[in-house]
């Protein structure tokens, strides 16, 4: 078989997968309803004696066909794309996505019409769902349907996605871009003002401005997502700095977090205490003691790299989540049911709880720790963390204490926590067991990887992908896992360094060419074991 | 009274015993080779000089001092600094970087410029490529960064851990006239090799280090000529 048609048939088979798989977990459904809302369409209108429901369905699983359509005819590397590769290859493609499709929509027709109760195995897959994916056709109608469909989507995605169209309107569209960009940044007036030191205090200003009036505007549902997103913030900052700088993989960090919060709940709640000290007093104590119990945790881990550190880290974070929900510790900690009334802040004697009084406290939170960041990044310690990262060995030859500043990286990282702990407790009046999962560890560990190890901006960015999309998309709460394992699954195909990565790590990308080396390069990488 | 002295250190990795009672001694000023075969125990050595490898018995003095208690990170600030094997350049920090981490326990900001001069003025080659990222120099180029990266401390004694390691011979060749001239400088070097034949033909003494064990010492000259160490370790007949 030619390379052309081998290589559409398997981009065939592995959308039909991923179709079928869609259908299984009934992602089609979701994403229909999805587009719904975004075109606005009436659930009862019909567009082309469809139901709107159908017709939207269709529209993904057409973006599906066309997707594999374009992959399918993926340009031979010895050949030039000619109309016939584009067509056949994509047709190809689309005719054995669509067979799978179809067959798929047979099966669950048929066996729906014989009356199996498929939704008792496959809990989203309802006879509802069945009757929108086959169109309210028979079975065979319905596989025939999804035959020609795919194919044809199939043909016009190796148009889009290979056409001969494509690389000159691409190209076009490419250099005129640069060009426009290239003199917006680089006029004189623009050059004028960048070089200007003002410029950066304004930008600063009204970037201040806008973080003061915005939480004035969005409504209460935005603030509490604004919040969330702050909180992560604070939270992947601090974990920046034990895992990106100090090179550190701690898995265990909801327990800083913890910490933070149940001193907020415990010294401020009428319930189990009845201590109701001031927030402002519990502010610092909090944060302390997190990061006490950083270094606490830090002691016996020092000796520890890499994947052991990771598993003590990770028992230690379950640790502090299964005592706060011990019954033997509930008079004390409140137990399964969590701390209600936790206290909230005041200003000058008036309560400052409003969700817009939060989110300035919130992002007062992270200016500040973003300044700390900062300011570490360029310091002794900075530099001593990121040796320590690159060789601990080394690093100690160089004369760097790297107990200490292991220490500090722990102690560092918690406080932070601690302080998102607590802003997080205080605002939603509540903390309990369950606030404090082992996933709040793995969703602030997949921000900093997705935003760019090592670097500020990254976190921010990292924060808004993983915390911020979910809210924007809430239809798709249910497949909140999945889109994690797909995006980070995909991060690590086409960008391994995050979103905005830190200098070093993009440093490391770039100059990865070894054929620029004298010849001489014989391997650095022998074995260090005792001579 | 001489600046190093080794007397009798016994070093275990679990229960191997890689170090069985070795004693030696480095003069000031002086170039003092350690040769021996794989698994002899001379990074072992080094590793337990420079605090690495704690010591389980014996002493380590510096000028008089005993070592055995300090950390390694307290060592380097005796101004004992070491060039680790398999050079050990932090890969993803530039040149300029690597030689900034070496001068990290300093803070005489004119001292630290005018050995970076020094450095640059013996390693042309890493001023030329002073903002490349380390991982992406050449193995030579590797080796004079962790060379240089070491004299940033300003020791006045330099542990260097098998420079010739993986280099091709005429950089070998230039590593040691370099090792030479730091030496002329005015820097003590404790120099382990496998490469017996340069490491004898650059250094005023050497020992001969076997299976954890001392078992020759003399001036270079003498062990060039010695018949055990020209079969074994120079592969003359």
């Amino acid at each position: 078989m030619k390379a052309y048609l081998k290589n559409a048939a398997t981009a065939g088979i592995i959308f039909g997968i991923i179709t079928t798989f869609l259908f299984l977990i009934n992602f089609i459904g979701t994403a229909a309803d999805l587009i719904g809302d975004i075109t606005k369409s009436r659930p009862g209108s019909s567009i082309l004696g469809l139901s709107a429901v159908m017709f939207n369905q269709l529209i993904f699983l057409g973006l599906i066909g066309i997707w594999a359509g374009a992959r399918g005819s993926r340009k031979d590397s010895r050949l030039e794309d000619t109309w016939k590769h584009v067509l056949i290859g994509g047709a190809l493609a689309g005719a054995v996505h669509g067979l799978i499709a179809g067959s798929l929509a047979f099966l669950v027709g048929s066996l729906n019409t014989a009356g199996v109760k498929i939704n008792e195995y496959l809990s989203q897959i309802l006879p509802e769902v069945i009757r929108i994916f086959l169109l309210n056709k028979t079975p065979l109608q319905g596989a025939l349907f999804y035959l020609v469909f795919m194919t044809l989507m199939g043909m016009l995605g190796g148009l889009f996605g290979r056409g001969v169209l494509r690389s000159t309107w691409r190209k076009n569209i490419g250099a005129r871009r640069k060009e426009l960009w290239n003199s917006l940044t680089h006029h004189e007036k623009v050059l004028k003002i960048r070089a200007n030191p003002l410029t950066r205090y304004v930008v600063y200003g009204l970037l201040l401005l806008f973080v003061f009036l915005m939480p004035l505007q969005i409504g209460q549902y935005w603030n509490y997502t604004v919040g969330t997103i702050g909180i992560y913030v604070l939270l992947g900052l601090g974990l920046n700095i034990v895992v990106g700088m100090a090179g550190l993989l701690d898995l265990g960090y909801v327990a800083f977090f913890a910490i933070g919060a149940y001193s907020v709940a415990l010294l401020t709640a009428p319930t189990p205490h009845n201590l109701q000290w001031s927030f402002w007093l519990v502010l610092p104590i909090g944060i302390i003691l997190a990061s006490l119990t950083g270094i606490l945790l830090g002691i016996p881990v020092l000796r520890m790299r890499g994947d052991y550190l990771a598993i003590v880290t990770l028992g230690f974070g379950e640790i502090i989540r299964i005592l706060s929900k011990s019954v033997l510790l509930t008079p004390f900690s409140g137990g399964p049911k969590g701390v209600f009334n936790v206290g909230a802040p005041t200003l000058f004697g008036k309560p400052f709880n409003s969700d817009v009084n939060f989110v300035w406290l919130i992002t007062l939170g992270c200016l500040l720790v973003i300044f700390v960041t900062n300011r570490l990044q360029n310091s002794r310690v900075g530099r001593a963390w990121e040796a320590m990262r690159e060789d601990e060995t080394v690093a100690q030859a160089m004369g760097i204490n790297t107990l200490t500043h292991k220490l500090m990286a722990f102690a560092i990282g918690a406080a932070f926590a601690g302080l998102g702990g607590i802003l997080f407790a205080s605002r939603n009046q509540f903390t309990g067991p369950e606030d404090h999962s082992l996933m709040v560890s793995i969703n602030v560990l997949s921000l900093v990887i997705v935003g760019g190890m090592g670097s500020i901006p990254g976190v921010i960015a990292g924060a808004f992908v993983l915390k911020g999309l979910p809210e924007i998309l809430r239809q798709l709460e249910n497949y909140r896992v999945l889109f994690f394992g797909v995006l980070l699954v995909v991060m690590m195909v086409i960008r391994p360094e995050g979103l905005i990565p830190g200098s070093r790590q993009k440093l490391e990308l770039q100059h990865t060419d070894k054929s620029q080396a004298p010849p001489d390069t014989a391997d650095a990488s022998e074995g260090s074991s005792p001579s | 009274m001489p600046m190093l002295e080794v007397h009798n250190i016994h070093t275990y990795y679990d229960n191997i015993h890689a170090l069985k009672g070795v004693s030696l001694s480095v003069e000031q000023g002086e170039i003092v080779t350690l040769i021996g075969g794989n698994g002899a125990g001379k990074t072992t050595t080094l590793r337990s000089i420079s605090g690495l490898r704690k010591t389980s018995r014996g002493s380590i003095r510096l000028n008089g001092e005993e070592l055995g208690a300090y950390k390694p990170h307290e060592i380097v600030s005796k101004s004992v600094s070491m060039v680790p094997e398999g050079r050990g350049v932090f890969a993803r920090l530039s040149v300029a970087e690597n030689l900034d981490m070496g001068a990290y326990i300093r803070r005489d900001r004119k001292g630290v410029e005018a050995d970076l001069e020094r450095v640059f003025e013996i390693f042309p080659r890493l001023k030329e490529r002073r903002k490349q990222v380390a991982g992406t120099l050449s193995g030579g180029e590797q080796q004079m960064l962790a060379i240089g990266r070491a004299l940033m401390a300003h020791p006045t004694l330099l542990l260097l851990d098998e420079p010739s390691m993986g280099l091709a011979p005429i950089l070998v060749e230039s590593i040691f006239e370099t090792i030479q001239q730091i030496n002329q400088e005015g820097t003590t070097i404790l120099l382990v090799e496998q490469n017996a034949l340069m490491a004898l033909s650059v250094a005023n003494r050497g020992y001969v280090l076997q299976t954890g064990e001392i078992v020759l010492s003399d001036t270079a000259a003498n062990l060039k000529q010695n018949e055990m160490v020209q079969k074994a370790y120079l592969g003359m007949e």
